[in-house]
């Protein structure tokens, strides 16, 4: 017997946005992982073709994106792992990363407007309220990892095979 | 005041970037198959656009049309674009690592996406100032990520449906994406934009 949808959808709601990671290097109770790319369009069937795929997961791009982790597992190297960030720590973060910048350039773009009617003083206000905007983010960027909020967890061994691709 | 609204409100539902002008559609299929996803995309887009069309204003206004140099429009776009998406990584990597981590991997997608070049060449076709441009390009972003949030939203439930074999996958999200290009249709009588 076929469940409802919905009961399904509710149960599938996931707390945590899951992510594979490969175990690169131990130090002691650390363990370093590197994200394996999530092939956002790296999988459509134009990928041999399209500028993106090779921009996305050039390996220098992963290995500046690596990340520590305590080992309560006990892994080793080329293991892989799961890991999971809240997914309203997500929202929080692109929320101030993105939203509180544009929201600051975009005002300090009405107001020069309504001020000055110039488009090059209006220019100018926009860039420094994307500036002051990215400062506001910064701060607000902290407070969330210092609260721990932003921090990915260990959640458990990848099984053979497995990714976080929904096909 | 009524003219940015009604500019905005074009963009972003009547003349939608995705299903009105059929921009972006290797995002729109490529990226929507989980709603987290589609949300981090649609959000380092929405702040890529609005970002190049506001540079993007800005180089067509003070360097190619007092040079005369609109035959190089493409190249110079194309260039500031790059140059925002590097300028936005860079920068989140600098505001907070752990934020590059989440939310970096989305930012190089963007560059051969050709829905940020697309706005910005209506933007120039359009004669609009800076202020217009940028809610322009701020509207018509807006209106992707609703697009993308809705599809992954409905390809999330449709990975739960008992969809028929030959439909599975792909065929049946080119089906949910033509009827919700239909329903945006509706949308076609609010604004002459």
């Amino acid at each position: 017997m076929n469940a409802e949808p919905d009961d399904l959808a509710l149960d599938a709601t996931p707390a945590l946005v899951e992510g594979t990671a490969r175990v690169v290097a131990l130090d002691g109770d650390t363990v370093w992982l590197e994200p394996e790319p999530r092939s956002g369009c790296g999988t459509c069937a134009s990928a041999g073709m399209c500028g993106a795929k090779g921009i996305g997961t050039a390996a220098n791009r992963i290995e500046a994106r690596r990340f520590p982790l305590h080992d309560r597992l006990g892994l080793t190297v080329g293991e892989r792992v799961v890991v999971g960030v809240p997914e309203n720590a997500l929202l929080k973060a692109t929320g101030a990363v993105y939203a509180v910048p544009l929201a600051a350039a975009l005002g300090a773009g009405a107001v020069a407007q309504w001020a000055a009617g110039s488009d090059g003083v209006t220019l100018v206000a926009m860039i420094a309220g994307l500036a002051l905007g990215m400062l506001v983010a910064r701060l607000g960027a902290g407070r969330l990892g210092t609260r721990g909020d932003l921090a990915p967890r260990l959640l458990r061994r990848a099984a053979p095979g497995e990714t976080c691709e929904r096909d | 005041m009524q003219e940015y609204v009604l500019l905005m409100v074009g963009a972003a539902l009547v003349n939608n970037v995705i299903l009105a002008r059929f921009l972006g559609l290797c995002s729109f299929m490529g990226v929507t198959t989980r709603l987290d996803t589609a949300i981090g995309m649609g959000l380092a887009t929405t702040f890529v656009i609005t970002v190049s069309s506001m540079l993007n204003w800005g180089a067509q206004e003070y360097l190619l049309d007092p040079y005369g140099l609109g035959y190089l429009r493409t190249v110079v776009f194309i260039l500031v674009i790059a140059a925002a998406v590097q300028f936005t990584e860079m920068t989140v990597r600098k505001v907070s690592p752990p934020l590059f981590q989440m939310l970096g991997i989305y930012l190089p997608l963007i560059t051969t996406n050709c829905a940020v070049l697309g706005v910005a060449l209506l933007v120039v076709e359009g004669k609009m100032g800076l202020l217009g441009a940028t809610l322009f390009g701020f509207a018509s972003s807006v209106g992707y990520s609703l697009v993308m949030v809705i599809f992954a939203g409905l390809r999330e439930r449709l990975a739960l449906a008992d969809v028929p074999r030959l439909f599975a996958g792909p065929p049946i999200g080119f089906i949910v994406a033509s009827l919700l290009a239909l329903a945006f249709m509706g949308f076609s009588g609010i604004s002459t934009h």
